[in-house]
């Protein structure tokens, strides 16, 4: 590593102002230590936010919380793939690219850009509302323990536990557009989540009709990015066949019986 | 069901592709097939169908109100995608891509092949000695022949996706195994398609 001191880390960031002004880019060259991380490197520009130019700037406005790739707030594209700054090893990076090779860092382009690297991400929380994604269990007094979830339930239903709506999934689809209102990848996975759990099935039938709602599933095209990017490994384009199963044989019922 | 939502639609702009236009696909191939056996042997299919009763309602029913709904709708899928194949090059992504691009052929091709073959001359003997001229043409047969592909591509990948879409195949295993079959019947009816039009070039 000694022969890398002096040198330095070079990133290109794309920025905008504010919500409505027009984006631009800037690069910084930041002096390389190992084991630095994209949010470690972001860090480093606010402490002296000087570009690669030596002109004093703005420091990049960028969301960051939990640091461990659980809380998705510092989702951005990195090099072009959507995935979490805090777990962008910057020495990985340079592993496959080359040591000291540019690292291009850009917003999430399917949301509203709040200010260079921070989205909002309003949306994804409003679909999730959308199809209750969740188990309806407070009350005001205590209630008995719930029944249990069989193993081989929580060996899968764990997995789509891990998501954290970051919206790599949500970037990667291409039926995710300002064209269309398609809920995306994730939120079909945590119906299925949802509606497995054995007091969350109470209201699977409203979970549901969600999510045949308009942008619901079957705006679903199998182009099958959302699997390949999710850094939760969530095999989401499983859980969407398995929803289309179930939607389908719900329209059917609901016909039949209406 | 909220009266908004595109859910029914979807469902049976899906269900169109294989009931009845996937079908017709296989069993019109089969019909051309004919044309190995010299084009007296196509003629005579093709005047026997003529004699079904009400083959215009059949036409209409099972062939142009199905591939009207399914081309009309399906436009409207292909301007809803923001296609991303350049940013993420994966094997699905591209077939997503491919399924689009295919579909705006097969649009162009039909409305040139139906009019063609099937309004400019009507008359099995007229319509294989017109089609033998112009495949004689190398450019006029390699177009026709990127429709024909195009159009079996759309029908082999959209059985693939037909699958998922309705639940039938869920798990990666099931949904390999129908990856291998699509590509398989591609070539397969790729190649038989080609081979007709170059039996009918040769008369």
């Amino acid at each position: 590593m000694a022969s890398e001191s002096g040198k330095f880390i070079n990133i290109k960031v794309k920025r905008q102002d504010g919500p409505d002004s027009a984006p631009y880019w800037e690069e910084f060259n930041i002096p390389y230590k190992p084991n630095m991380n994209v949010v470690s490197v972001l860090m480093e520009v606010r402490k002296n936010p000087v570009n690669a130019q030596g002109k004093a700037v703005n420091p990049v406005v960028w969301e960051c919380n939990c640091l461990e790739e659980v809380c998705g707030a510092c989702t951005m594209l990195i090099n072009g793939v959507p995935r979490q700054a805090c777990a962008a090893l910057i020495d990985k990076i340079y592993d496959q690219t080359g040591f000291g090779k540019q690292i291009v860092l850009a917003p999430l382009t399917k949301f509203p850009i709040i200010r260079d690297l921070t989205i909002n991400r309003d949306r994804m929380f409003e679909n999730l509302k959308r199809v209750k994604a969740w188990v309806p269990v407070d009350g005001s007094w205590a209630i008995a323990r719930g029944p249990r979830v069989p193993d081989r339930e929580q060996q899968w239903a764990y997995i789509i536990s891990r998501c954290m709506t970051c919206g790599c999934c949500q970037e990667a689809c291409p039926n995710v557009s300002n064209k269309s209102k398609f809920i995306g990848p994730s939120h079909i996975a945590q119906v299925r989540l949802f509606n497995t759990h054995p007091i969350g099935e109470m209201h699977k039938e409203d979970r549901l009709d969600a999510l045949m709602l308009e942008g619901g599933i079957q705006e679903c095209g199998n182009a099958q990015n959302c699997r390949k990017v999710c850094p939760k490994e969530i095999p989401l384009t499983n859980h969407i066949a398995f929803m289309n199963k179930e939607t389908f044989k719900y329209a059917v019922r609901s016909w039949r019986t209406k | 069901m909220d009266k908004k939502s595109n859910f029914l639609i979807r469902r049976i702009h899906s269900l169109l592709a294989i009931i009845p236009i996937g079908i017709f696909l296989l069993f019109h191939l089969s019909l051309n097939t004919t044309v190995f056996w010299g084009s007296a042997n196509y003629e005579a299919v093709i005047n026997f169908m003529k004699t079904m009763p009400l083959v215009w309602a059949l036409e209409l029913i099972i062939i142009f109100i199905p591939l009207l709904v399914h081309a009309v709708y399906g436009i409207w899928i292909v301007y809803v995608a923001k296609n991303n194949v350049l940013d993420y090059k994966y094997g699905a992504n591209w077939a997503f891509y491919l399924q689009r691009i295919t579909a705006l052929i097969t649009v162009v091709f039909l409305v040139f092949h139906v009019y063609l073959q099937r309004f400019m001359v009507h008359e099995a003997a007229d319509v294989i000695s017109g089609l033998t001229g112009y495949l004689q043409n190398p450019l006029f047969f390699a177009l026709y022949a990127l429709g024909l592909l195009a159009a079996v591509y759309h029908f082999c990948n959209g059985l693939f996706t037909f699958l998922i879409s309705w639940g039938i195949t869920i798990g990666d295993h099931s949904q390999k195994i129908c990856r291998g079959i699509s590509l398989v019947l591609f070539v397969v009816m790729g190649v038989w398609g080609v081979g007709i039009l170059t039996a009918i070039a040769g008369f």
